[in-house]
């Protein structure tokens, strides 16, 4: 397994499960039912305010753990993603080999 | 397919870990459709009578549970459960739920948890199951579903199924909050969980383990943890994500398919989980005896017979005792009135209420402890014949309807005053009395407010102690739920403003601080409710340890009228103890019995003394605004002073009562009594309309609707919904009374204006009494009053402004004495030879600071000792102490202060100090070194006056021997500040400078609004009072609320007669002066040189 933290660009289908990612000038295409679960994020160090009402997301993060395949060597691995829900932001976070 | 329902939800009475109140939850469970709703808060039933409320009002079910921990025999912990009541079985469910809670506090709050066995028991009767046990994700048997060794998840569930053996005894929950794979709450444990249970054929419930409402409110559940866990948010494992909220069904539906995988085990899943809900739907009247009058039973209050007929006939027998000299016609009014109450009493069935209520005041005064009335409970007559109340509601005008009428069914409030320091002997007598299964104490939440909001949010982001403080220091005033808007607004908070733009953490602990406020913080004894039932009332309500040792409902006092509950109220107030402890002291020293409850009401001395606005330390009428209020009223009656009393509070003053009433009084203004029908109402406050009892009369006169009715159109004013009807009521019945169109119009303007403004004149009347009693003792035993304030400590200020009072009383205060000095302040009668009848107090040695109780008694034991050295062999005295004692010169009567000097006597101290081991007493042997040679050293300097004040501050907190602020006389001398006792001569805006120690710090509410800032001084002559607006806040805010030695500019407002208050300007700190003073002094002292 390998830590990454880099930004990507995923399209979703429209329960908002990603279908394919975009990472380092390559496309990945997802193969499986991802999993998915929800984490959270340590707001007290990073947030800037947490008024009433500012919503889950400043907290929780959704992760999904999937099976890809990139559209060069066509080798499948399992990668997680992390959602930011707050930012709609996504990042990859880990490459299983 | 219905909606769902949720078998475990804690509410925000979880305290530090739900977030949410129930009432909420209950509205938006029935919001997204459901028909029930559980409430299962950790650890008790503390949101239950809520929650029933709340669902009797939308109209769903209420289920109700509980959120506990289990031990096996052995005493290991097998991890948490929910145990659910069922319902519509006749209250079987709910007792024994009850009996199951009240089972797991019995160690003691740190140990909250029942034995599986004792579980078992209580929850299946006969072979039928009164609960349901459900194990979730804090289960044993989920952990080691986690740890995936399925044999022994296996055998944690058989052990379980074997104690609870019974059909529907057990269950499995279902629960996931979707977590990471492989950890507590994720899909695969709660499928595993799933499959194990079906497999040993224990029944499944979905549940989604609810914390809060929504998802937002995770971030107020982060800080609760951090709260309970008493550590910063980081230092802690803290929840894995924001998935504990109140999930909509289909939400749960979908939820049920993602753990399953599969639609028809789903539906299965749901469809088990509404049959669990059904049969633990409760029906609150036939469970948990809803709204239904519980009052012990007739035996134990040790009557026969019918209830009303020896309520009927104790009223009647003690119309002789209250009304001994009374006419034929008064005696005519006294049971005409009686009869009319007695017949409300009995068409509500309250006549065992009363007869218990007078049982209890009976038993109090059996047990020689003063007692009075509060509230509108003086209003009624059969009160003060059955002794409960010392008012007479005839004399003084009272309503009963005020306080009971058939148009309202809940059980009246009579609450009762004692002695403060005998409460919790009455607390025992009572159990006593009525036995352990019919009382309990009255429980209370208290809640997060402004300063413990913020220091739990500081808490949380890891803020140190010192930020914290100082920051707790200037939250003056305003609710924790706009701190931000405060920040902005308020002087004293500038520096903090500034401070959130540079400091993130900062910044965030405004937010926090703002979602915590009034969420439930800890539950605590109530200070003065018992709750009385008969021997079911521990099949009703749950109950743990209080602090007494005495067992406490978990219900509070909003939960008694719903679950028809009679709480008493009784409450020790400090007052009734020291006017008792005076009486005492002067039977004591003098042989003199004072009988103060039948002392005359018209004592003139009393009132002029009242007159004279020196009130301190007397009844609701020592605060700085009640002194300012005296001078303008000068009262000369009794009535008066209910009327000062009930002018004096929030509403009255909002409501603008005060200055019409006093332009009517003296005279400035023409009383308006609108129509001749109301001057009979009115007269007493000149036209203004203050009293509930003053509405009342005038809808009752105007309208001819009952009393009785009248109090209800009065409680209906202050609802804006119900408030036209009654207009319409008002306006047609008068209409057709014949009143003219003019006046109905003005009348009614002032009834829509009274609103919430008005207080019920028999708790004025109520509170009077002892007002007019303290009064009367100070007027005329000042000596034995002054003891007893200084030892029971009733009032508002500082004790050290008692002993100003006493010096400006001329009552001599005599400084601790280890021969002569107790833990209470005694009066003695004579302190020297030469003056015979000069009484005075002396002061109790409790007062030296760090002083233990054991050294106290032991003093106390010893006395009287014959020198030093005998004191410091039997006393047996801390080397602290015992050099205390002498700094304050508690030991000069054992040296002979003839001979020598205090300084003499702590050379002594120190030398005796310095023995390593203090050699034990043996009286058959003469200890030479000690006993026979005192060797006091001579010629020592004497401690100068300021030495002495130095000391007794530090050791007394107090100035004895003189005012602290003697030490600056010079300085303020210089600048011309003025005595506060010569401002009563000064004309009105005169320009001048005030000094003094705060004594005290007041913002009242304002009609406007705006934060007006009241600062009493007291400078040894009396005490100052001056006001700060707005813009002398700015100016002096940093000495606004912290400095305690001050001098104050502004200028005189005359306010009455006697009534001299100041409008501040500014104010400084009197120690930054003295010192700025003193360098001067000195450059000039050296210029002269």
């Amino acid at each position: 397994m390998v830590r990454v933290d880099e930004k990507v660009t995923v399209a979703v289908d429209k329960n908002g499960s990603p279908i394919g990612f975009a990472w380092r000038d390559c496309n990945y295409l997802v193969s499986d039912t991802p999993v998915r679960w929800f984490a959270r994020r340590e707001w007290w160090v990073e947030a800037a305010r947490v008024q009433r009402g500012i919503g889950s997301g400043i907290l929780e993060v959704e992760m999904w753990r999937l099976m890809a395949a990139d559209n060069v060597a066509k080798r499948k691995h399992q990668y997680e993603l992390v959602h930011f829900t707050l930012e709609n932001a996504w990042r990859l976070v880990r490459v299983y080999d | 397919m219905g909606a769902f329902t949720h078998l475990h939800v804690a509410s925000a009475f979880s305290g530090h870990y739900g977030v949410t109140r129930p009432e909420l939850l209950v509205e938006a469970a029935a919001a997204q459709g459901a028909t029930a709703l559980a409430i299962t808060d950790r650890d008790g039933l503390y949101g239950a009578v809520k929650h029933i409320g709340a669902c009797l009002k939308v109209g769903i079910d209420p289920i109700v549970g509980v959120d506990l921990a289990v031990h096996n025999t052995e005493g290991s912990p097998m991890g948490r459960c929910i145990v659910l009541a069922h319902g519509h079985d006749g209250g079987l469910g709910w007792s024994a739920l009850c009996a199951i809670v009240s089972a797991a506090h019995r160690k003691g709050k740190k140990n909250t948890s029942i034995g599986i066995e004792e579980l078992a028991r209580l929850a299946i009767r006969d072979g039928v199951a009164l609960v349901t046990v459900l194990l979730g994700v804090e289960s044993d048997f989920a952990a080691s579903v986690l740890s995936e060794s399925r044999t022994e998840a296996m055998a944690k569930l058989l052990c379980w199924r074997k104690a609870l053996w019974a059909t529907a005894s057990l269950g499995v929950e279902i629960a996931s909050h979707i977590t990471e794979p492989g950890t507590q709450g994720c899909i695969t444990q709660a499928n595993r969980m799933l499959q194990l249970a079906e497999s040993m054929g224990v029944p499944t419930v979905l549940t989604n383990a609810v914390r809060y409402l929504e998802p937002d409110d995770a971030l107020t559940a982060d800080v609760l943890d951090s709260a309970r866990h008493l550590e910063p948010l980081g230092m802690f494992q803290p929840q894995p994500n924001a998935q504990a909220w109140l999930k909509p069904t289909v939400m749960m539906q979908a939820l049920a398919v993602e753990i399953t995988q599969d639609s028809g085990q789903a539906q299965a899943l749901i469809k088990r989980t509404e049959q669990l809900a059904d049969r633990c739907r409760i029906d609150p009247p036939n469970d948990c005896g809803w709204a239904k009058p519980k009052t012990p039973e007739k035996s134990t209050l040790g009557i026969e017979g019918n209830p009303f007929e020896v309520l009927w006939q104790r009223a009647n027998q003690a119309i002789d005792w209250r009304y001994p000299r009374a006419s034929e016609s008064q005696l005519t009014t006294v049971r005409h009135r009686l009869s009319q109450e007695l017949i409300t009493i009995n068409r509500l069935g309250f006549a065992t209420y009363f007869l218990t209520v007078a049982d209890v005041a009976q038993m109090i005064r059996d047990m020689k402890i003063r007692i009075a009335a509060r509230g509108s409970g003086a209003g009624s007559l059969t009160n003060y014949l059955l002794g409960i109340s010392g008012v007479d509601p005839i004399e003084h005008d009272l309503l009963f309807e005020r306080f009971l009428s058939v148009e309202r069914t809940s059980l009246p409030d009579i609450d009762i005053d004692v002695e403060s320091a005998r409460r919790h002997d009455i607390y025992r007598a009572i159990f006593k009395r009525y036995g352990s299964s019919r009382v309990t104490l009255l429980s209370m939440q208290s809640t997060y407010r402004g300063r413990g909001a913020m220091r739990d949010s500081g808490l949380a982001l890891g803020l140190d102690d010192e930020q914290i403080d100082d920051i707790a220091k200037n939250m003056w005033r305003f609710s924790a739920r706009s701190f931000r808007n405060a920040i902005g607004s308020k002087p004293e908070l500038s520096a903090l403003a500034e401070a959130i733009e540079e400091d993130r953490r900062l910044n965030l602990m405004v937010d926090i601080t703002e979602r915590l406020d009034r969420l439930p913080r800890h539950i605590s004894m109530h200070p003065c409710g018992v709750i009385l039932g008969d021997s079911s009332l521990l099949g009703l309500t749950p109950v743990e340890p209080s602090g007494l040792g005495l067992p406490m409902s978990q219900f509070d006092k909003d939960d008694m009228d719903p679950m028809g509950m009679l709480k008493l109220d009784v409450l020790g107030v400090r007052m009734q103890s020291a006017m008792a402890y005076a009486v005492r002291e002067r039977e004591r020293v003098f042989g003199e019995r004072i009988e103060l409850d039948d002392i005359a009401k018209d004592d003139i001395e009393t009132f002029r003394a009242i007159r004279t606005t020196n009130t301190l330390g007397i009844f609701q009428i020592e605060s700085p605004g009640q002194r300012e209020l005296t001078g303008k009223h000068q009262p000369t009656e009794f009535n008066d002073l209910t009327i000062q009393i009930s002018l004096f509070r929030p509403g009255p003053m909002k409501g603008n009562m005060i200055a019409p009433y006093l332009d009517g009084r003296h005279g400035f203004a023409t009383p308006e009594y609108i129509h001749p029908d109301l001057e009979p109402i009115l007269r007493e406050t000149y036209g203004v309309v203050i009293f509930h009892e003053h509405v009342l009369r005038i809808l009752h006169v105007m309208t001819g609707c009952s009393l009785a009715r009248a109090d209800e159109f009065r409680r209906n004013l202050e609802h804006p919904r119900l408030a036209p009807e009654v207009e319409r009521f008002f306006r047609a019945k008068a209409v057709e009374r014949g009143y003219n169109q003019d006046v109905i119009d003005k009348v009614w303007d002032i009834l829509a204006g009274f609103g919430s403004f008005g207080f019920c004149k028999a708790h004025g009347a109520a509170f009077a009494l002892p007002t007019y009693q303290s009064a009367w003792l100070k007027t005329h035993y000042p000596t034995e009053f002054i003891a007893g304030l200084l030892t029971h400590d009733p009032g508002m200020y500082p004790r050290r402004l008692l002993l100003t009072e006493a010096r400006r009383l001329g009552v001599k205060v005599l400084p601790i004495d280890v021969n002569h000095s107790t833990d209470e302040y005694l009066v003695e009668a004579s302190h020297t030879t030469s003056n015979t009848n000069s009484p005075g107090v002396r002061m109790a040695l409790t007062e030296v600071q760090g002083i233990s109780d054991g050294e106290v008694a032991s003093i106390v034991a010893e006395q009287p000792f014959a020198s030093v050295a005998d004191f410091y062999l039997r006393a047996k005295p801390s080397r602290r102490t015992l050099e205390r004692l002498a700094l304050v010169g508690a030991l000069d009567g054992l040296a002979g202060t003839d001979s020598h000097t205090r300084g003499d006597i702590i050379v002594r101290v120190r030398e005796l100090n310095t023995i390593v081991k203090r050699p034990n007493v043996d009286p058959n042997q003469p200890m030479l070194d000690f006993d026979i040679i005192e060797r006091i050293p001579t010629g020592h300097a004497q401690l100068s006056a300021d030495e002495r004040v130095a000391h007794e501050l530090a050791i007394l907190k107090m100035d004895v021997t003189e005012h602290v602020l003697d030490k600056y006389r010079e300085m303020l001398d210089e600048m011309g500040v003025v005595r506060s006792d010569e401002l009563v001569s000064m004309r009105s805006k005169t320009e001048v400078l005030v000094a003094g120690v705060r004594v005290a710090t007041q913002t009242p509410p304002m009609r406007s609004g705006k934060r007006v800032v009241f600062i009493t001084l007291d400078d040894g002559s009396g005490c100052s009072d001056s006001t700060f607006f707005d813009d002398a806040q700015q100016r002096c805010s940093h000495v606004l609320f912290n400095t305690r030695l001050m001098i104050i500019a502004g200028k005189t407002r005359r306010t009455g007669v006697r009534g001299v208050s100041l409008m501040a300007e500014n104010a400084w700190d009197i120690k930054e002066l003295w010192n700025a003073w003193l360098k001067q002094k000195g450059e000039r002292l050296a210029a002269i040189a």
